[in-house]
């Protein structure tokens, strides 16, 4: 796990997990914390590919993190090239590797 | 990987060798590498590249990075999804 | 069309301040920004500042960010989140996107563009592998997200966000392998250059990264010994063994709003290249359009937050909010700050670059 537990200057984390919400990723869930951005629920998770590119198929993450270099992007609840590091998570949002410029309604067009 | 496959423009997947190519052909500003190679026409719009670029056409030609302006800017400056401006009135 | 006095876009250090200054003299502010929570790159600033007392030294920019907040909140400031500006019309009139669903078009009497910095990109075999990030991006996940990038971290760049990045990178738990410097010294902060290498961290200068590698991530990268004019040296290659390479080799403006309001620019590279030309006062040459922080040259949080109470005095000043006396009794107030601010070591370098750009002149264009 990568979450920061304990920090000497920003404290420990509440362990309280009440508050999660549950994301599909891929069709696998994970219980993550409730208004953090996608990518840090991923990265979290040692989740580090988000996407292959379009051209030659490679892999690619968080690269900006805020919002600048769309390097994050994912299919989201259907909808393709969604800026995962500034889009925060949502209970029962399904979110997909994405494969090149991504398809409307998500891989096989199921939204 | 050589040093020239290395990419330049992440989005697009531009290498080092496409874009001196079309500097070597001519194409020494910002704007016309964008327009030859389609560096900076990806999703980001050339924020990553853009000033690399300048920086490689400066190297090769002895232009000053000075005079080498950044890609040209367009609204919308953010993504949006088109349906958005459906029936727009004020726009 | 919907219509405010002084709209100032983003909401960081610079932002704030502005929207604070403009409202606290009796403007009707509105403040945009395009996150979900105000404060900019503030908030993960968790190192205390330098300078004297008066410009906040010894206080965290996190705790900076939150009395900003309050005092927003305080002076009833009106916020827009989740409102992303896409471009600038006929001078006056901003096209608005808010919650990616719904479009609005506003008119300003005065702008304040405080727009921030982008990082800059270091292009090297395999840097499209996940792992690979700016230093801003792992900062933003260990200290705004709380989440590890990466166990074991290679920092490329030894300046100030190198330097400070990596000693939160090692209070966050992770491991710094090396810390590599392009030139023949390093050049951050003595106190954070100090702290990493106590903590063991080994710094490389006249040294790059040569390469990154890894299957679907990364976990390994090459760094290479270079010479006087940036070339490899033969036979001086060093593996790391490294899942997470940080790039800190500084920052640009974003200036895209400026571009599309017609602003006239001026090349800093001090400051991080093209730089909207701007006076004192911080106003461009359009006469209702001004700038503040990163956007008018990249220096610190600290700088941000005067230049955006320059700007925030000046555009309620110019609507005659402000009596003249007052107003040059505050904006001499503001300039000492900023000069104490842009003295030293690393500060006299921005103020030369800065003076260059006041010096350089500018033609105002009556705006419409």
């Amino acid at each position: 796990m990568f979450r920061i537990k304990h920090h000497p200057i920003l404290g420990d984390v509440d362990e309280n997990k009440e508050d999660d919400v549950l994301i599909y990723v891929d069709g696998k869930e994970y219980n993550v914390r409730r208004g953090e951005m996608i990518a840090a629920a991923l990265m979290a998770n040692g989740i580090r590919v988000f996407r292959k590119t379009i051209k030659h198929n490679l892999p690619r993450g968080i690269f900006c993190g805020i919002g600048r270099c769309t390097d994050c992007v994912m299919t989201v609840n259907g909808i393709p090239n969604v800026r995962t590091c500034v889009t925060p998570v949502e209970d029962g949002m399904k979110i997909e590797t994405q494969k090149g410029s991504g398809e409307w309604g998500g891989l096989g067009g199921k939204a | 990987m050589t040093d020239k496959d290395v990419f330049i423009c992440r989005c697009e997947e531009i290498t080092l060798a496409e874009i001196e190519q079309a500097i070597d052909e001519g194409f020494v500003t910002v704007n016309d590498v964008k327009r030859r190679t389609r560096a900076g026409m990806g999703l980001c719009q050339g924020r990553t590249c853009g000033k690399q670029i300048a920086r490689i056409i400066a190297q090769k030609t002895g232009i000053p990075l000075e005079s080498l302006l950044p890609g040209t800017t367009r609204s919308p400056v953010r993504t949006e999804k088109m349906e958005i401006f459906k029936g727009e009135q004020d726009v | 069309m919907e219509k405010r006095e002084v709209v100032v876009i983003g909401a960081g250090p610079a932002g704030l301040s502005a929207a604070i200054e403009a409202a606290s003299a009796g403007c009707r502010v509105l403040l945009i920004d395009e996150n979900s929570k105000p404060g900019g790159q503030l908030f993960k600033q968790i190192h205390k500042f330098f300078g004297s007392k008066e410009h906040r030294a010894g206080t965290r920019g996190i705790n900076i960010g939150k009395e900003l907040l309050e005092e927003a909140e305080r002076l009833k400031i009106e916020v827009w989140l989740n409102s992303e500006v896409c471009g600038i019309f006929e001078q006056r009139k901003i096209w608005i996107v808010k919650d990616k669903k719904k479009t609005i078009l506003l008119e300003a009497d005065r702008i304040i563009l405080a727009t921030g910095a982008s990082e800059n990109a270091v292009s090297f075999p395999g840097w499209h592998l996940p792992g690979v990030m700016g230093a801003g991006a792992a900062q933003t996940m260990i200290n705004i997200h709380r989440v590890l990038p990466g166990k074991r971290v290679l920092m490329i760049g030894s300046g100030n966000v190198g330097v400070i990045v990596s000693y939160q990178l090692l209070q966050a738990g992770a491991e710094v392998v090396a810390v590599v410097e392009g030139a023949p010294r390093l050049g951050g902060y003595g106190v954070h250059t100090a702290k990493i290498r106590r903590a063991g961290v080994p710094f490389y200068v006249s040294h790059t990264v040569a390469s990154a590698e890894g299957s679907d991530k990364v976990e390994k990268a090459t760094i290479v010994q270079i010479d006087s004019s940036w070339k490899p040296v033969y036979n001086t290659e060093i593996e790391l063994e490294v899942d997470t390479i940080c790039i800190a080799a500084g920052l640009t403006p974003l200036a895209e709003l400026a571009y599309l309001a017609g602003c006239e620019f001026t090349f800093t590279p001090a400051l991080g290249g093209h730089v909207p030309w701007h006076n004192r006062q911080m106003r461009t040459n359009l006469e209702h359009l001004y700038i503040a922080g990163d956007i008018s040259g990249v220096e610190e949080a600290s700088t941000a937050m005067e230049e955006g109470r320059m700007a925030g005095l000046q555009a309620a000043a110019s609507l005659g909010y402000i009596i003249e006396d007052r107003k040059m009794e505050k904006e001499k107030l503001i300039q000492a700050r900023l000069d104490g601010l842009r003295s030293g070591f690393f500060g006299e370098k921005r103020m030369n670059a800065k003076n260059a750009i006041f010096s350089a002149g500018g033609s105002c264009h009556e705006s419409k």
